[in-house]
């Protein structure tokens, strides 16, 4: 099989305040691939997820990132976001006085215009978020709101959702995407992540349960810990470590 | 070397009365001097650049062209269409006769014919002045002549609002003019006000333009004002605006100041008879090295009165934003409740803020608050909205909207809510 990179990081060390949190990090996702990062808390998985969509604060030491062939480092995080590469967050931004719809629609445009695709109009906007915000249980009532102000930790998770099924992002990173979800809202979540699936996109899941794994099934799973990969496996390392933990991966300390 | 105080032909001298008005405020000016750092009421806003010694008052005698309605309201239409309404023009402070024509129960007229003609004039004009303490009013009353009165009959309600629209336009002369409008809303009457104060891109000179206007609510009237200080970016403009509003009248003001490289917009109520109440809110937007004020004064003077202040500023550059609110509440107006909130966000490090929240009250049972917070956007929000693909600028600017709108919100016509917003947001985040 002829597979295509879309992501490949290697030997990647960063840091925060000045504390390496990666250390000697590689990886590499191909087109269609979908990957689980599993580990201990403070291993640094959000980390690297802030790193590959370019956060400030965060401060790449040495290694590299590439994404389609290009140097991801030296794009800003808009730019990155309009390349394709789109961060389902742990914990989402609360910005009070701009509507969900405004925010959306900035987005969905900005993204199809680096594309070279026309702007959509106000109608068509809210034609295809009402689309897609209906398969996630979103109203009409909720994109109003200002985003994701008041909004439980459930329902910030699937606006996050719709985000990435409107922005129809390459390459997806769901930081915990099932934290603070419900059995049916972490259904509805998976639904929409796996409807993105194409055997084209790809998609990195950062989890610590192996049952989101049941419904967004990968293709590899990657133990982390301690800032790098220190075990990769298929699917069913996921519920080997559900039963071992993580004992074996960690230093004493 | 002519100064603030030249001598100029005006109209009316044979008025007696008039004659000592203008003298009154040629006095107070005097004794007052030039407004200078050690005067506390202009510690924050200093407007040294206006004592220009090179200005040349416009008293009408230059001005002998005027541009038609037509061209003036095109020249306006920048962003949004200006709300529909009737029109009132002045042209570099001088009043431009291509009025537009008026419904039954409102009177237009200039000052200066409203002084000859109009008995009441004379038991209003100048009343609500404190000159002593205004230096700036004191020279509008010196040069008295241009501005308009204005007069809503008892239980006339507008349907659309007067707009009062200063142009000033290029010349190589650096102008001094002075604005003087007296409002008058009789019993039960309702207007909505529009002063909007732009200039023609051609402007390179500078130019001071200084307004007093006085208005009077009698009982249960309702005004809307609002203004929107679009001057060139090297102009003075200084405004006071004094509102005596009688029982159950309303007054809402908004001021949007963007223009100018100083300024000051200050608003004083005199809330005088019960169940009157006043919303004075203000928002400002700046950049370059502008100084723009927003002071007010608010006096409730009688029980059961309301006030209610929302003021919010952006300011970017080396530019710096002041305000200074007052509420006075006197030993008798129990019941009362006067609110007030200053928030601005700061662009840049070099940004300045000063606020001077004062409260006065010798009342008891009296509710009164006052607020005031400033900070920067924030960094998690811009990081949040680039990271879906909107640009850092753009991110700003969804920010700085957000950030204005709870105040321009309050504007409860949608057309001039509409065209204000196009205005603020045209020069946020620049
Ligand atoms: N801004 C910061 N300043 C200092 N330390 C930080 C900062 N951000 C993260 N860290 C540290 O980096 C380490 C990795 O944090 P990170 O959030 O990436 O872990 P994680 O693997 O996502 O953990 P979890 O499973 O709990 O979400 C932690 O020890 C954390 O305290
Ligand atoms: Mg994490």
């Amino acid at each position: 099989m002829n597979k295509t990179p879309l992501l490949e990081i290697e030997d990647l060390h960063a840091r925060v305040c000045d504390k390496e949190i990666i250390k000697g990090f590689s990886l590499t996702i191909n087109e269609g691939e979908v990957h689980a990062i599993m580990g201990p808390n403070g291993a640094g998985k959000s980390t690297l997820s802030y790193v590959l969509c370019g956060k400030p604060g965060y401060e790449v030491t040495a290694g590299s990132i590439r994404f389609r062939g290009k140097n991801l480092l030296s794009m800003s995080p808009e730019e990155r976001a309009r390349e394709g590469v789109f961060l389902c967050m742990q914990y989402p931004v609360e910005i009070p006085g701009v509507p969900t719809a405004t925010f959306l629609k900035h987005a969905v445009n900005a993204i199809r215009q680096h594309h070279c695709l026309p702007e959509l109009d106000t109608m068509e906007f809210l034609k295809m978020v009402r689309e897609e915000g209906k398969k996630l249980g979103i109203d009409a009532e909720m994109i109003k709101r200002p985003v994701n102000v008041g909004f439980s930790g459930g329902e910030k998770k699937r606006l996050e959702t719709l985000q990435m099924s409107i922005l129809k992002p390459a390459l997806s990173i769901l930081d915990e995407a099932d934290s603070g979800l419900d059995i049916d809202a972490l259904k509805i979540v998976a639904e929409g992540v796996n409807a993105l699936r194409d055997g084209r996109r790809s998609m990195l899941v950062i989890t610590h349960y192996q049952r989101l794994l049941n419904y967004i099934i990968p293709d590899f799973v990657h133990v982390f810990a301690e800032g790098h990969i220190v075990k990769s496996g298929d699917k069913n390392l996921a519920l080997e470590l559900e039963e071992k933990g993580y004992a074996e991966f960690v230093r004493e300390k | 070397m002519a100064g603030l105080i030249q001598k100029t032909e005006l109209m009316g001298e044979e008025i007696p009365w008039l004659s000592t008005l203008r003298k009154q405020g040629l006095e107070a000016y005097q004794k007052q001097g030039f407004p200078g750092a050690k005067t506390e009421a202009w510690k924050y806003t200093k407007p040294r650049a206006l004592n220009a010694d090179d200005y040349v008052v416009n008293t009408g005698k230059k001005q002998t062209d005027f541009p038609s309605k037509e061209k003036i309201e095109g020249k306006a239409d920048v962003f949004e269409p200006l709300p529909e309404g009737y029109g009132i023009y002045f042209e570099n402070g001088i009043f431009n006769p291509a009025a537009s024509d008026l419904p039954q129960g409102v009177e237009v007229l200039p000052l200066i014919e409203a002084v000859m003609l109009r008995g009441e004039v004379k038991d209003r004009l100048g009343k609500l002045v404190d000159l002593e303490r205004h230096p700036f009013a004191a020279l509008n009353t010196y040069y008295l002549q241009e501005g308009v009165y204005i007069r809503i009959e008892k239980n006339v309600t507008l349907k659309k609002p007067l707009i009062i629209i200063n142009h000033t336009a290029a010349g190589r002369e650096n102008l001094f003019f002075n604005l003087r409008n007296l409002i008058v809303l009789e019993e039960g009457a309702a207007a909505g006000l529009i002063e909007y104060y732009h200039y023609s891109s051609e402007v390179k000179s500078r130019y001071f333009c200084n307004v007093v206007n006085e208005v009077f609510l009698e009982k249960n009237s309702a005004l809307r004002h609002y203004k929107l200080q679009n001057e060139a970016f090297k102009a003075g403009h200084m405004a006071l605006t004094i509102v005596e509003e009688k029982s159950g009248a309303s007054y809402e003001g908004f001021c949007l100041q963007k223009g100018a490289d100083i300024a000051r917009n200050e608003t004083r109520v005199l809330l005088t008879e019960e169940q009157a109440r006043a919303e004075v809110n203000a928002a400002y937007v700046m950049n370059g090295w502008a100084t723009l004020d927003t002071t007010t004064d608010i006096e409730h003077l009688a029980p059961c009165t309301f006030s209610e202040q929302l003021v919010k500023g952006v300011v970017g550059g080396d530019a710096k934003g002041v305000f200074q609110g007052k509420i006075r509440i006197a030993p008798h107006a129990v019941k009362t409740e006067g609110r007030q909130l200053h928030k601005a966000l700061l662009l840049s490090d070099t940004a300045e803020i000063d606020a001077k929240p004062e409260l006065e009250i010798f009342a008891d049972d009296v509710k009164c608050s006052h607020g005031a917070a400033s900070g920067e956007l924030d960094e998690e929000q811009l990081f949040y909205m680039q990271s879906r693909g909107i640009g850092r600028e753009e991110a700003k600017h969804l920010l700085i909207e957000a950030y204005l709108n709870d105040v321009i919100s309050k504007i409860r016509d949608e057309n001039i809510r509409r065209w204000i917003t196009s205005y603020a947001h045209s020069s946020a985040g620049e």
